[in-house]
């Protein structure tokens, strides 16, 4: 009975074209759109290092700190390269920038000169470069000034003044702000969208596992009237049900990565099979609701639709899907919904392959999701199990 | 004879309705039991109850001797169900929803085949083996529904009003269906608002109104209930009181009624009462279209108990 149930739910399923639509065709024109959306984004706010010119003078060739910044501004192989700078002369300088050879000029008086054409978003780069590298200037002054001041008055008058310079250059770079990326991988801006929609299309499943359940139920169907007068015991139903919505779901998904993945060239590192994983326990969480819901609710399948729709997409905002921000406000004052929301639990093990250095985060939200589940399950079969309506 | 079915002081309410009232009846094993009754009598809620698909406030149901509940499967295997509703998937061919509703009984394949052979051939749906509910008409869609409420071979089947809005050709077929089942041995608890029916089916007749069970027997004696032994209609044009009054002076006659050009004439006994009235008719050069005596009807009958028509 199991097999035989299995079999035509998942006949049944596949031959319902507004299921096909909303958990196969959804997801990946979703996709598309997020591709077509975002990508572009990505690729504008790729920095490119751009040419410009420094008027060579012997300020420049003293002044060690515009010499030391330039030169590692400039260096191809840093993660830092901003310009590519010629040394010329002013008037070579105003030719380049006339010819829009280059985006600007540097003259190093005092104060010093930028001299650009217009107001890009280059010529505002080389501005704020070049006003931070005089801020670094002015403060290194201000601790050799500093650090003679205490050697003086430490009798200390002794101590070479080069000595002292060299180390507040040591001084200045160690001070240098670095922010450093701990998992030292990149999680970028569209991955994280693609995991949104992972999460959304895992939790659609359960309109799946609904409208399955829905076809079994008395009150719900007259399928389901001729079902529960037959001698098929309900909890053989339901697990029949929710394996072939399943099966039906985890298709849905597979094609949804191959699309992501081969068509859409989404990079998900080498996080792709703990992805897919978690993406398992997803879709069971997200079809045990809908199961729960279809079994749960005395109310008409329209009304149980919306229903599971809302419970999703409350659990999608609770989670951060729709800005980070309210993750953390739950994380703080109501950290328990958060591990009840099976959004949640998707969306944090997913982060958490980027954010911790060890797994146990990722398998705690993993087991989180299985328990959630089989919870949900047995809930609806015990509220199944001997039911009779008052009204049908 | 054996009992099938054992139905003792039934109450089922909506609310503040009260839809079954202390409903007590049995079923007899091999007969065609007809629940008659107009819409909103209780006749479908009836059969909920007994399927254990409603909870019923008092009472008690057994079926083959046992108490009926919603997992008795040992009785559920051996019952049958055609629903009022077209209870089908849409997704699945003829073939396919036969052998899906049938496989919930019966695990063997092979069997199974052989099964659903035999339902098609019962409801004449041979040609239709592989379309899909969409293609097929209101009459064939309700064939296809009792083919999948009896394809598994039941003991007992209840038959929901599974006439309804049904081609005379498929009504034919259906009802052929039914007695062919009963030939094979099954008892059938037959529901419908239609008298005909029941008049042709059912061994015994139960007239239900208001929850309740008016009255209860075969046919015949049921009519014997309807106090008059015939009744003569003729289609008449213009006619008038005094004339009414002379039918009304007729032997034999209880009672005579006429509207919208129609009369009825009842009679209680009596013999060539439809040759007098001819008679009169002529003597008084009463012109009339047509004119026919028959037997007292079920809906007499309910006329007589409750007073009104079985199908208002």
């Amino acid at each position: 009975m199991f097999v035989h149930h299995f079999k035509y739910s998942v006949i049944t399923l596949f031959k319902n074209k507004m299921l096909i639509f909303w958990v196969y065709a959804f997801p990946i024109i979703l996709g598309t759109l997020f591709q077509m959306a975002f990508s572009n984004v990505e690729h504008s706010e790729k920095f490119h290092a751009f040419d410009i010119a420094i008027v060579e003078s012997d300020t420049v060739q003293n002044n060690e700190i515009y010499r030391e910044a330039f030169r590692s501004l400039s260096d191809e192989q840093s993660d830092h390269h901003l310009f590519n700078i010629q040394y010329v002369t002013e008037d070579t300088a105003k030719e380049l920038l006339d010819n829009q050879e280059i985006a600007g000029y540097v003259v190093l008086t005092d104060p010093v000169n930028v001299i650009v054409n217009s107001s890009g978003a280059e010529e505002t780069v080389l501005k704020y470069a070049v006003e931070e590298i005089a801020q670094q200037e002015a403060m290194i002054h201000t601790l050799i000034n500093a650090d003679m001041q205490g050697a003086f008055e430490a009798e200390q008058s002794h101590r070479n003044p080069e000595e002292i310079y060299q180390q507040a250059m040591a001084l200045i770079q160690d001070d240098t702000v670095n922010i450093e990326d701990v998992s030292g991988e990149h999680l970028s801006y569209i991955v994280i969208e693609f995991y949104t929609l992972i999460a959304m299309a895992c939790l659609y499943g359960g309109i799946l596992g609904m409208v399955s359940i829905n076809n079994s139920l008395a009150n719900m169907s007259n399928q389901g009237k001729r079902i529960s007068v037959s001698p098929a015991p309900k909890a053989k139903l339901i697990l029949s049900s929710v394996l072939a919505s399943y099966v039906a779901q985890l298709i849905g998904l597979f094609i949804l990565f191959v699309y992501i993945v081969l068509v859409l060239k989404v990079d998900f590192g080498n996080h792709l099979p703990f992805i897919m994983l978690l993406t398992l326990a997803g879709s069971l969480a997200g079809l045990s609701l809908g199961i729960l819901v279809a079994t749960g609710m005395k109310a008409n399948e329209n009304s149980k639709t919306g229903i599971l729709i809302s419970v999703t997409m409350c659990g999608c905002f609770l989670s951060g899907m729709m800005g980070v921000s309210m993750k953390y406000i739950i994380d703080t004052h109501l950290p328990v919904l958060n591990k009840i929301n099976p959004a949640s639990m998707i969306t944090d093990g997913f982060y958490a392959l980027y954010y911790y250095d060890t797994p146990d985060r990722y398998y705690q939200d993993l087991i989180s999701l299985f328990v959630f589940s089989g919870l949900l399950i047995l809930l609806s079969i015990v509220s199944l199990r001997r039911q009779q309506y008052d009204c049908i | 004879m054996k009992h099938v079915i054992e139905v003792r002081n039934l109450c089922k309410e909506y609310k503040s309705l009260q839809a079954v009232k202390d409903l007590s009846f049995e079923v007899r094993e091999g007969e065609i039991l007809g629940l008659l009754g107009p819409n909103g009598s209780g006749k479908t809620t009836t059969i909920n109850c007994i399927l254990s698909l409603l909870s019923f406030s008092g009472g008690s149901i057994r079926i083959f001797g046992q108490e009926m509940s919603p997992d008795a499967y040992h009785i559920k295997r051996e019952i049958g169900v055609v629903f009022q509703e077209v209870a089908i998937f849409d997704e699945l061919n003829v073939v396919d929803n036969i052998d899906y509703f049938c496989g919930l009984y019966i695990r063997d394949k092979k069997i199974r085949k052989q099964y659903i052979d035999d339902a098609i051939r019962l409801t004449g749906l041979e040609n239709y083996r592989k379309f899909y509910p969409k293609q097929l008409s209101g009459g064939l869609l309700r064939r296809l529904n009792i083919a999948c409420g009896i394809a598994h071979k039941p003991k007992v089947i209840f038959l929901d009003e599974p006439t309804v809005a049904v081609d005379p050709q498929s009504r034919n077929n259906i009802l052929d269906g039914i007695k062919t089942l009963r030939d094979q041995g099954a008892t059938i608890i037959y529901t419908t608002h239609y008298m005909e029916e029941v008049e042709i089916l059912c061994d015994r007749i139960i007239i239900l109104d208001k929850g309740q069970v008016l009255a209860s027997g075969t046919a015949d004696d049921l009519k014997t209930l309807a106090d008059i032994e015939e009744k003569v209609t003729a289609k008449v044009a213009g006619l008038d009181a005094g004339h009414l009054d002379g039918i009304r002076a007729l032997n034999n006659v209880d009672e005579a009624a006429y509207h919208q050009d129609t009369l009825v004439v009842k009679y209680k006994t009596g013999k060539n009462n439809l040759a007098d009235f001819i008679d009169y008719l002529k003597k008084e050069d009463i012109h009339y279209d047509q004119i026919y005596s028959e037997r007292p009807t079920l809906n007499d009958v309910f006329l007589k108990l409750t007073g009104k028509e079985l199908r208002d």
